[in-house]
């Protein structure tokens, strides 16, 4: 019964600006955040389970607009609208973080930024409608890059490897969901033939394009923990999933609600999407295609409203200066846009168990599945 | 007539609350600009189709939006001179201290007597729901004061007038006012 006592979600006001981008390391005791300035915060949880900050990284001259942490590896990678990209080392000794340059070759800010899942490169998306993946050369002692550039046509949004190391997908604002391969002969890379990828091709090959219902530019996209599927949603308030199986079937969905702009895959099955309507919602897939479960803001209902007694209106004129209700008011837990959602902790088979969602409103709140559960009924994940 | 105007203020009202999703985008043509791409108009990819949401001929709302901004010029009822004149002081003594204003915009479009320019500075600074009450108040109020402005005129026109053609009225003697 203590899964029930546990609260379904907790909320930490890191900042009163936007945060754009934020990161966990390995054992979830800190956590890099930009918020949309130049610089980009490393906060540590402290006793009290709030987050402070124990340094800010100063390196870029423009907003920050996306962070990672390799886990094992320990690094910190960001990117910024100064068309620079910095990988950050952790300095044991004197326990600050010192910059590394990244050679992006780009002319355009850099707009997403991931590690790969072996950690041994990361891919940049950027405005000059190129992809940038670099890695690391042990000679000069830098990160250098190999471009994608064909048939990108606009910005890049959003990008996501995929669990092999050397495929990735990616989604930018000519309304398309790409996937290419981007195995890197300097890496001494070896890969398999797969669903995505029937013959091996070189780096930079378009193995696969898809297109969006509406024209909508694409947010977010993801790949299965298997990478056998693919998600992507748009602003076009679509949500839509392939399977590398049958890659001309695409499953799409379109939500009633504002569109999404993030989403994290909790298992094989199931997926939760985010975005300009504030809330997280679960999205469930099957072989007939992709529907909607349930919204996992379960906030308490906001009592009161309705009629207002004649004495209250008086007051209200009398101190605010308002006649009559308030207006709109916002009943989610985030009270903007949310620009980001990462998986904290995942069970033994690999389903995310708690994760965490970021907004426009400076708010980092995570979200505990087996809470949420209990209180909305059950969700088979 | 009435029966128009709660369908006209709910479409623009949704309207808004699709076009107002806006995310921080930095050009695509010129590096480190950050710039209202609805005003640039540099890269057609992120602009969306202008709306045009008319409650009649001369009543109507253009609704132009972009991947970081939002353009909204209203038109409003004008229907005699005096209401023209009236309305073009009124939208000319606010749009003369836009600043204040932060989401106001210097000029209207052609065709329109006062438009907004929204960014995602203004949706990251202020609740977007309370952005949208702000405009469809507006439109609901504008009507009213401008109505109201015209009255008051017409009735300080009145006094002036009787006040003046006292003095020729035959009947009345020839005396000095007090005021």
């Amino acid at each position: 019964m203590s899964a029930s006592s546990k609260p379904s979600s907790t909320v930490h006001q890191l900042f009163m600006e936007p945060i754009s981008s934020f990161a966990f390391n390995g054992d979830l005791s800190q956590l890099v955040v930009s918020n949309s300035t130049p610089h980009t915060h490393i906060m540590q949880l402290g006793k009290d389970k709030k987050f402070t900050t124990k340094e800010v990284l100063e390196q870029h001259l423009e907003r920050v607009t996306s962070v990672d942490w390799a886990p094992r590896s320990n690094r910190i990678v960001t990117c910024a609208g100064d068309r620079n990209a910095y990988v950050w080392n952790y300095q044991e000794d004197t326990g600050y973080w010192k910059p590394c340059l990244v050679l992006l070759r780009i002319n355009r800010a850099a707009t997403y930024v991931q590690w790969s899942p072996n950690e041994d490169r990361f891919a940049v998306g950027s405005g000059a409608r190129l992809l940038s993946i670099c890695y690391f050369d042990p000679e000069h002692n830098w990160w250098v890059s190999k471009h994608i550039k064909k048939p990108i046509r606009s910005t890049i949004l959003c990008v996501d490897w995929h669990p092999s190391n050397h495929l990735i997908a990616i989604g930018s604002c000519d309304f398309k969901c790409r996937v290419f391969c981007a195995a890197l002969k300097e890496l001494g890379d070896k890969p398999q033939t797969s669903n995505w990828m029937p013959k091996l091709n070189k780096f930079g090959t378009l193995l696969a394009e898809f297109d969006t219902t509406n024209s909508g530019w694409v947010h977010g996209v993801g790949f299965s923990p298997s990478g056998e599927q693919l998600a992507w949603v748009a602003h076009d308030a679509s949500v839509n999933v392939v399977n590398s199986a049958s890659l001309t079937k695409v499953h799409t969905i379109l939500t009633p609600s504002l569109p999404y702009s993030c989403l994290l895959w909790m298992s094989e099955m199931s997926f939760v999407a985010a975005g300009f309507g504030y809330c997280p919602d679960l999205y469930t897939v099957s072989a007939q295609g992709v529907s909607f479960t349930a919204k996992l803001d379960v906030k308490k209902e906001k009592s009161g409203g309705g009629e207002m007694s004649a004495m209250a209106r008086f007051q209200k004129l009398d101190v605010q200066g308002q006649t009559g209700n308030a207006g709109t008011t916002v009943t989610t837990t985030h009270e903007n846009c949310i620009t980001e959602i990462r998986a904290m902790a995942r069970d033994a088979s690999g389903t995310v168990t708690k994760f965490a969602t970021a907004g426009k409103d400076g708010r980092l709140v995570t979200w505990d599945m087996e809470s949420l559960s209990a209180a909305l009924g059950g969700l088979s994940l | 007539m009435a029966a128009t105007l709660k369908p006209y203020l709910n479409a623009v009202r949704h309207t808004l609350e699709a076009a107002m999703c806006l995310e921080n985008f930095y050009s695509q043509r010129v590096e480190r600009h950050l710039k209202p791409e609805v005003e640039m108009r540099s890269s057609k990819e992120v602009l969306f189709a202008p709306l045009e949401i008319c409650r009649n001929d001369r009543e109507k709302v253009l609704i132009e939006g972009s991947i970081n901004s939002l353009r909204m010029s209203i038109a409003i009822k004008q229907a005699d001179e005096i209401e023209k004149i009236l309305c073009h002081k009124f939208m000319r003594f606010m749009m003369m201290r836009a600043e204040n204003f932060f989401i106001l915009r210097r000029k209207p479009l052609e065709g329109y007597d006062i438009s907004f320019l929204i960014t995602n500075y203004h949706t990251e600074q202020m609740y977007k729901h309370k952005l949208i009450d702000f405009i469809m108040e507006f439109m609901t109020e504008i009507d009213k004061e401008i109505s109201e402005m015209k009255l008051c005129l017409n009735g300080r026109g009145r006094v002036c007038a009787v006040e003046y053609l006292k003095m020729f009225s035959p009947t009345v003697e020839w005396n000095v006012s007090e005021e």
